[in-house]
């Protein structure tokens, strides 16, 4: 039995509370609102997950995951006035709910999210499955468009479908681990091979030639080679699975990418295209922002603001696109810096919030 | 400070607008329970314990944020700092009264040292631990100013500009790189340790992300005095600012007169200075000290070695003999009626960032100094040193002209609202 005390001496020294193959939390009392540390110990022989949840509504306050046998984890919360309840989540064990602890008063502290579970996130991954699927069809066309334009030696034609092509491919960004190997045989760096190194393959190989002064027939087997991986990505695709935790997960990260790559014009092979690529970024984003949204909507009151500050970033993007980055003035490049730093930082909370949890 | 209920309260998420994406946007209710919830709550407000506590794990106690003056200006700086100029992306004069809120709130927090909120399932930690859990205040000041580019027209400040207030003009002597010099904004962050530093700056870079971006910054570090009790030596070997005005002229010399919104503000001059060191070790020791015009072991005056405060004796050395005319110490400051109103507040640290292309070292002196007026003091200063002999050992590259803004008062008031509100 454990009883926090309130104010003042709550702090970061709270009580143990411990949790065991038959009691998750036993009796625990909190005598009023605030800033409390809980020392959760694990006194069962086996790991798990805790969540300490409104037993209302299921929401979670905090949880403590990966908790080992013979553990104590300390789990600090502002305690608003309301029901609590520990809920035990031990492998090979049936969940179990611990007593539910009234806090009294009328003070607000912090908010129980509802959890995403697996199953929330099937439909939108199965929409975002076709949408992928749709962007792969798209880019065989562009592809071998591209590959034809090389073999009938238009260089001006290839350089304009080679980049309808590559944008094409950076909206799919959620999609590049579920490609494996393709990924890095359609859009590969430089980096590790040099750019000289015949292995190098892909979308960045073929403007590194097509702005670099090398003719149709050394450009031909890049080109033939994106077109038959396209080809044989396509095919294989519906036998792909990206995972639920995906979703959530590149939300952010496809801008993360966006500012290490594109933004600093690392990922220039000549073209000097990285602005529009970030475009393709954001549409990629929105994709899997409209999927989220009716998981978000409830769960994430900060969401209008994520749209507005992509908004911004979109705009400012779009001013420059036909500009290549090191070309940009400095106020230009740092407002586009900014906003893409803003979008990010919003956007973070949505890998957590909707990563599938067990209830 | 007024209230010890703030000393370890934590931030109020959600509270501007540069806060949306993080816990404000999650957590409804800490926002609006914010205000009192955390003040009442929060575990060891007993500054007096935090102090020992800070102290028994090495740690310099806080020093309180709220005052007419920064706090960083008048005191012996603490031992690491960050100097970042930065430039505002805020949209209009809305965003950038929100930046410069979010700035104070985050100084607010970061001086007293407090425990993060926490998010529970609903987002990453709203801190980045690099101090702990709990984050300690370590003797962290904050000293924030502004730079005249801010008074182009984005803000609609063009007629605002303090006439004082201008970009940094190159002396004879400077190689300035231009992406190292001016900037909208000056933050200097100054701590015990540099993890503090680094955290602090971290915490107000990730709650500033829409608001403004760096221009340039550099780091450095304040050598402890050696031997003790006297004054910390630069990478040349010299004791640095040893004659420093009393605070008892402050009043005359280092609070800023004009605009009448700037008042306990003060000038604040960076001067980013290579030494360059290898050059400098292989000079003799004397001739060393004839250029600075003290002694290299003991910081004294070459023509008085009875305490580090004798004033020299210019009257009755007119050709330099003992002090040569030109050392740096009396051009700088010839101790005459006519130049005792150029004197400046010293304040510098020694950087260190690496090699050159030929491997040498790329170490030298963040240069800062405060004044009422950069024209009379700064410039007057850096005009008499044209051509000094030390010019040959040294290369200033960066830095600029701004104003230290005055002291946020207390927890309604933030930093240039007189400017701005």
């Amino acid at each position: 039995m454990a009883v926090l005390a309130g104010c003042g001496s709550g702090g970061t020294t709270g009580d143990v509370i411990s949790m065991n193959s038959s009691s998750c939390g036993g009796t625990w009392q909190d005598s009023a609102p605030g800033w409390h540390t809980f020392e959760l110990y694990n006194a069962n022989t086996v790991g798990g997950e805790v969540d300490l949840t409104d037993p209302a509504t299921g929401g979670v306050y905090a949880e403590v995951t990966g908790f080992g046998p013979g553990t104590t984890r300390p789990v600090s919360l502002d305690v608003g006035s309301g029901t609590y309840a520990f809920r035990c989540l031990f492998e090979e064990q049936d969940p179990m709910t611990g007593p539910a602890v009234t806090v009294p008063g009328h003070a607000a502290g912090e908010a129980a999210i509802a959890p995403v579970t697996y199953n929330d996130l099937v439909g939108p991954d199965k929409l975002y499955q076709a949408y992928v699927e749709r962007g792969l069809t798209s880019l065989a066309g562009q592809t071998v468009a591209l590959d034809g334009d090389v073999r009938r030696g238009d260089l001006i034609a290839a350089r304009r479908d080679w980049l309808t092509a590559h944008l094409t491919y950076e909206t799919l960004g959620a999609a590049y681990d579920a490609f494996g190997d393709f990924d890095d045989e359609i859009d590969g760096r430089a980096d590790a091979l040099g750019v000289s190194n015949p292995k190098w393959t892909g979308f960045y190989r073929v403007e590194y030639g097509l702005w670099h002064g090398q003719g149709a027939r050394e450009l031909r087997p890049y080109t033939e080679g994106l077109a038959s991986a396209v080809a044989a990505l396509l095919k294989s695709w519906p036998q792909t699975e990206i995972p639920l935790i995906d979703i959530g997960l590149r939300t952010h990260e496809i801008l993360e990418n966006a500012l290490e790559f594109q933004l600093t014009g690392h990922d220039d092979y000549g073209s000097g295209t990285t602005l529009k690529t970030v475009l393709a970024n954001i549409a990629g984003t929105r994709e899997l922002l409209s999927l989220l949204r009716p998981l978000l909507a409830s769960r994430y009151p900060a969401l209008p603001s994520v749209y507005s500050s992509l908004g911004q970033l979109q705009s400012l993007v779009q001013a420059s696109q036909d500009t290549a980055v090191p070309a940009l003035p400095q106020r230009t490049s740092q407002a586009i810096d900014a906003a893409c730093g803003q979008v990010l930082q919003e956007l973070a909370p949505i890998a957590s919030i909707t990563e599938p949890r067990n209830t | 400070m007024p209230g010890n209920s703030g000393a370890a309260t934590p931030p109020a998420p959600g509270r501007r607008s540069f806060l949306r994406g993080l816990a404000g946007g999650v957590a409804g209710g800490v926002a609006a329970g914010a205000a009192t919830g955390y003040g009442l709550h929060s575990p060891g407000t007993d500054p007096a314990a935090q102090a020992n506590a800070a102290l028994a794990e090495g740690r310099l106690p806080a020093v309180p944020f709220h005052g007419a003056v920064q706090a960083g200006i008048l005191p012996d700086p603490p031992l690491a700092t960050a100097v970042v100029s930065l430039d505002t992306t805020a949209d209009g004069l809305g965003g950038l009264r929100d930046l410069f809120q979010t700035i104070t709130d985050r100084a607010r927090f970061l001086t007293a040292g407090g425990t993060p909120p926490a998010v529970g399932i609903g987002g990453p930690a709203l801190d980045s631990g690099v101090l702990g859990p709990a984050v300690v205040p370590d003797g962290l000041v904050v000293t924030f100013g502004i730079g005249a580019s801010l008074f182009d027209g984005r803000y609609g400040l063009a007629l605002a500009r303090p006439a004082g207030l201008t970009a940094m003009r190159p002396f004879p002597n400077d190689d300035l790189d231009p992406a190292q010099c001016d900037g909208d904004l000056i933050l200097q962050l100054s701590a015990g340790h540099p993890d503090t530093v680094v955290h602090a700056l971290r915490d107000i870079a990730m709650n500033t992300r829409g608001g403004m971006q760096v221009n340039w910054r550099i780091d450095g570090f304040s050598s402890p005095a050696r031997p003790a009790g006297t004054v910390p030596r630069n990478l040349m070997g010299f004791m640095d600012g040893i004659s420093n005005p009393p605070a008892t002229e402050s009043d005359d010399l280092l609070w800023a007169r004009a605009p009448s919104w700037a008042a306990g503000g003060s000038y604040l001059v960076v001067r980013l200075i290579r030494m360059l060191v290898e050059f400098w070790d292989r000079v003799d020791v004397t001739e060393q000290e004839q250029m600075f015009g003290r002694r290299r072991s003991s910081g004294y005056l070459l023509d008085n070695d009875t305490s580090l405060d004798a004033t020299p004796d210019f009257a009755a050395d007119p050709t330099g003999e003992v002090i040569p005319l030109n050392s740096h110490i009396r051009m700088a400051n010839p101790r005459t009626p006519q130049t005792a109103s150029s004197r400046i507040l010293r304040r510098a640290w020694n950087y260190d960032r690496g090699t050159d292309q030929v491997g040498d070292l790329d170490m030298g002196l963040i240069f800062t100094c405060y004044q009422q007026d950069i024209r009379r003091q700064f410039e007057a200063v850096q005009t008499r040193l044209v051509d000094e002999p030390l010019v040959d050992y040294i290369s200033p590259f960066g830095g600029g002209y701004f104003l230290a803004l005055p002291g946020v008062r207390d927890s309604s008031d933030w930093y240039g609202r007189a400017l701005l509100g």
